[in-house]
């Protein structure tokens, strides 16, 4: 009997979040603008040559769609936080590891999948070439919903600080290297016509282990944070 | 008869105790960090024959490497301690664990810098993109992180738990840092010194490293001691036992 309600509260959680992220949808717009601008601003600093351009494209997207990711972070549960939900949500008698998981796929529908959309755009300004794409889009489907999980725990652990903006690039940065390295691995790998598919593997070992961790270490840190 | 251990290690990590506890070993323990220290840089800088490929510039390894293993060493104990602060809420434990990241981050900038320093001459260059050295520079990060963190919050205890999860998700990545980097790139030479099994290194130039790591150890429980008691007058400040401290410096 408790299935049936729990999928509902999933359920609730995931389409109020996303129906509060589409009556902003400017919002949405602003990490894919972000990206296309730092993009562009590539060619500018290190001049059009076709073949530079082509080195470097793979790991500019992707630094590109991370830092793109981490502007957006820091709003995951700022808007919750002021105006209490966030508190209602950990006195719920659902488990609070669940909503917040549902929290995070909705903040990864809104803010990285449109990123993962243009990528294929970004990876053409630069001149990638086209058959490397597939494995540039497979390696951002693994290595975000990571990087959202990531973020979400440390987001968490910020919940209850004024200045967090900075101080989350901080801490994000040492828990993504991994991350940024295979999946920079698999693209180079595709582009030098190498088997790319292990560089892939370890993406998505770490993401089953993420996903069943981090929305456990949310909670725990959300509750903290709370904790005053 | 034999509970007495329990019951000490109990009565130690209540402030009071633990502030006089520190306050007697502290001169101690500085002590013998500067007489090793001392040892160890005349065994080093004096005793120990030059290297018959390095020559006289080897002799930084003395600094590098126990920095480098205080560096980690260091982490691991803030990692218990912020394992025992989160599980039982010591405050104690809390206090520890967040003094002993600007000690670590401190080891960290020493080892970055001395390796630099030494791979200038060796490898011709200031820095280089290699596993090691990579590591390294990200567990300065993760020092940094805990730091900051731990100064965000107004409430030092809530800040010092947020940290303490912060340095144990830290311990978790360690590892997978370390092994993704190694796969990714790697210059630096393997270890040297191997616990079990023969080292790769002479007992002239053996014997200085270890008293240089005696030295470091005992510097950094030193350095601890002294924080930690700094720290728990600010926590406490409003209870009993802080106002007679207070009451008896100010009679003398």
């Amino acid at each position: 009997m408790s299935h049936p309600r729990l999928l509902n509260a999933c359920a609730a959680m995931l389409r109020r979040d996303l129906t509060l992220a589409w009556r902003r949808r400017g919002d949405i717009a602003m990490p894919v603008l972000y990206a296309l601008i730092v993009t562009m601003l590539f060619p500018f600093a290190l001049g059009p040559e076709d073949t530079l351009l082509q080195r470097i494209a793979g790991g500019v997207v992707l630094v590109t769609v991370l830092l793109a990711m981490l502007l957006a972070l820091d709003a995951m549960f700022s808007s919750d936080i002021e105006d209490g939900s966030l508190e209602q949500l950990v006195l719920a008698p659902q488990p609070l590891a669940l909503m917040l998981g549902m929290k995070i796929l909705a903040h990864w529908l809104t803010t990285a999948l449109p990123l993962i959309v243009i990528a294929p755009l970004l990876a053409a300004m630069l001149h990638l070439p086209g058959a490397v794409i597939p494995v540039l889009l497979l390696a951002l489907l693994l290595a975000t919903p990571l990087l959202s999980l990531l973020g979400a725990v440390l987001v968490a652990l910020t919940a209850g600080t004024r200045r967090s903006g900075m101080l989350l690039a901080l801490m994000l940065l040492p828990l993504c290297v991994p991350a940024v390295i295979f999946a920079a691995g698999a693209v180079a790998a595709a582009q030098q016509g190498l088997p790319w598919l292990a560089p892939i593997a370890w993406l998505g070992a770490a993401l089953v282990l993420a996903v069943v961790l981090a929305p456990l270490a949310c909670a725990a840190a959300l509750r903290i944070a709370l904790d005053a | 008869m034999s509970n007495w251990i329990p019951l000490w290690l109990h009565k130690l990590g209540s402030p009071p105790t633990f502030y006089r506890f520190a306050g007697a070993l502290r001169p101690w323990a500085m002590a013998l960090a500067l007489l090793f220290g001392a040892i160890a840089l005349y065994g080093g800088l004096v005793l120990a024959p030059a290297d018959y490929q390095q020559g006289d510039a080897y002799r930084i390894i003395f600094i590098h490497v126990p920095s480098a293993w205080m560096s980690m060493f260091i982490y691991a104990v803030m990692g218990v301690a912020a394992f025992i602060a989160l599980v039982w809420r010591l405050k104690l434990a809390e206090v520890v664990a967040m003094e002993s990241a600007p000690i670590g981050a401190a080891f960290t900038f020493i080892t970055l810098v001395t390796g630099s320093l030494w791979g200038k001459p060796m490898w011709g260059t200031w820095w280089t993109w290699d596993a090691r050295l990579t590591s390294e520079l990200v567990l300065l990060f993760l020092y940094l992180g805990v730091i900051g963190l731990y100064h965000a919050f107004e409430d030092r205890r809530q800040g010092a738990r947020a940290a303490a999860f912060l340095a144990i998700i830290g311990i978790i990545n360690v590892p997978i840092v370390h092994f993704s980097v190694n796969w990714w790139n790697t210059l630096h030479q393997g270890s040297t010194i191997n616990v079990f099994g023969q080292s790769k290194i002479s007992w002239d130039m053996l014997w200085p490293l270890l008293s240089m790591m005696l030295a470091t150890k005992f510097y950094y429980i030193a350095s601890l001691f002294s924080r930690v008691r700094t720290d728990l007058l600010a926590l406490e400040g409003g209870k009993d036992w802080v106002r007679k401290i207070a009451e008896s410096e100010a009679r003398q």
